[in-house]
């Protein structure tokens, strides 16, 4: 009974933190998705330079903790250039799921197998063509569970935007938790609200898995 | 199933390793120089660590730091995580619900930090940092409702003085330390009253409330106390009148 007066009491804050949460996740992704694309296209191209610049860029981003990226876009950057903290955060998540989007999309490329771009070959279809119509459908359903998996752990990771002071779920629910003296219930309630989260984006990639269905 | 069984016995050994009555836990922030820090030797050290070791040899107890988030320290002691938390926490009426306090044992006060050099600006509706549980953030809520929480006071000046955020309220010793250990261009702007400093026990724990008090007042009276407050700061900090 008192959970839900809780709840209910704080749910004016936790909905401007979801707000929040939801912008970073999204804006991070609509950079992530297209930078994941370019990156692992460069990786497939014939341009070593390309290829070595592509392969430093996964290294980089694997090798080090979001966190650190995130605090080196916020604090690091400040005498270049001073990002705004929304931005600094989306961008520095989107830098990092670009590499783990890059991934993906080679892994699934590279699962389909090479008689097929060899039979485009032979019917006389240019490499841009076969990608487009024969490749990247395929391609794009193995990926799905993949990639609604990766959106899920963005969205998560923006819980490490509340280092740099945004008022987003994690910080609201540290906050909250922290003044009354109660981590465990906001810690709770702030469960719920990412658990309604994830379980959209959930949503969505099983209906675009069914969508997908008749490929292959 | 006889190794399940080991590591179980293993596992549960580590996990509740005996209370040791002879050591005074304390928790401290190891964020708030120079009240407490982690020094070059990467242990724990500052103001509110040497008070915490001073008591605990009053107690004949060894004293054993342990550093835990302010935000949490409350939670903490209820939870019985550590004896006491002796972490510049201001007595307020609020945290007294949940927690004991001994008597003071310094004085300092809340103060506004700026950029500008401009004397008393006016806080209303400006973006305020503060760190996390801590009273300035209630301080903050009286002017704006753009509040900025981090979770070290350090890292809200540090941002402020890279040019983010307009104000921060932290304490006035904290914020000069830090401005004379290198942070650029901030200055102490105003002061928003005076606070007493006190030492958090756990309700259950009366005895030990009244143990710090004999202690703390016997550090007034031998000098110790004060000795400690001039090793920091140049002036005593430790009772109510040199506090301004």
């Amino acid at each position: 009974m008192n959970f839900l007066i809780t709840f209910m009491d704080s749910a004016p804050l936790f909905l401007k933190g979801m707000g929040l949460t939801l912008l970073i996740t999204c804006l991070s992704l609509l950079f992530a998705t297209p930078l994941g694309l370019l990156v692992m296209a460069a990786g497939k191209s014939q341009n070593r330079l390309l290829k070595a610049f592509t392969r430093f860029y996964i290294y980089l981003v694997r090798g080090t903790p979001l966190i650190v990226q995130i605090f080196i876009l916020y604090f690091g950057l400040t005498d270049i250039i001073k990002l705004e903290e929304t931005i600094a955060a989306s961008l520095a998540l989107a830098f990092h799921n670009g590499a783990y989007l890059a991934e993906i999309f080679r892994g699934a490329i590279d699962s389909i197998s090479k008689g097929q771009f060899e039979a485009a070959k032979s019917l006389g279809m240019s490499r841009l063509l076969t990608y487009r119509k024969i490749i990247l459908p395929q391609a794009f359903k193995r990926a799905l569970p993949s990639i609604g998996n990766q959106f899920i752990i963005a969205l998560k990771d923006s819980s490490l935007a509340a280092f740099i002071s945004m008022n987003e779920l994690f910080n609201i629910a540290t906050t909250l938790g922290a003044n009354n003296f109660d981590q465990m219930t906001y810690l709770l309630i702030v469960s719920i609200y990412y658990l309604i989260l994830v379980s959209f984006i959930t949503l969505m990639t099983n209906l675009l898995e069914k969508r997908y269905f008749y490929v292959e | 199933m006889k190794y399940i069984t080991i590591i179980t016995m293993l596992i549960i050994c580590i996990g509740c390793q005996q209370q040791d009555s002879k050591n005074f836990k304390f928790a401290v922030s190891g964020e708030f120089k120079p009240f407490s820090y982690i020094d070059k030797k990467g242990s724990l050290n500052g103001f509110d660590v040497e008070v915490g070791r001073l008591i605990s040899a009053k107690l004949g107890l060894e004293a054993k730091p342990i550093r835990y988030k302010f935000a949490g320290m409350i939670e903490g002691l209820k939870a019985g995580r550590f004896d006491a938390a002796v972490a510049s926490h201001t007595i307020t009426e609020e945290r007294k619900k949940f927690v004991n306090f001994s008597s003071p044992y310094y004085y300092s006060g809340p103060h506004v930090f700026s950029r500008s050099d401009a004397k008393d600006i006016s806080l209303k509706d400006l973006e305020i940092a503060v760190s996390k549980g801590s009273t300035y953030e209630k301080a903050a809520k009286k002017y704006t409702n753009n509040i900025k929480v981090y979770d070290s006071d350090i890292t809200a000046l540090e941002a402020l003085s890279k040019g983010r955020h307009q104000v921060v309220i932290t304490d006035l010793i904290t914020g000069s330390m830090a401005i004379k250990n290198g942070l650029e261009n901030i200055h102490a702007n105003q002061s928003l009253g005076a606070s007493a400093q006190g030492i958090a026990i756990a309700k259950e724990n009366k005895k030990l409330q009244d143990q710090i008090n004999t202690a703390l007042k016997e550090m007034r009276s031998n000098g110790t106390l004060k000795q400690l407050s001039m090793k920091y700061f140049k002036r005593d900090i430790t009772s109510k009148d040199n506090s301004k």
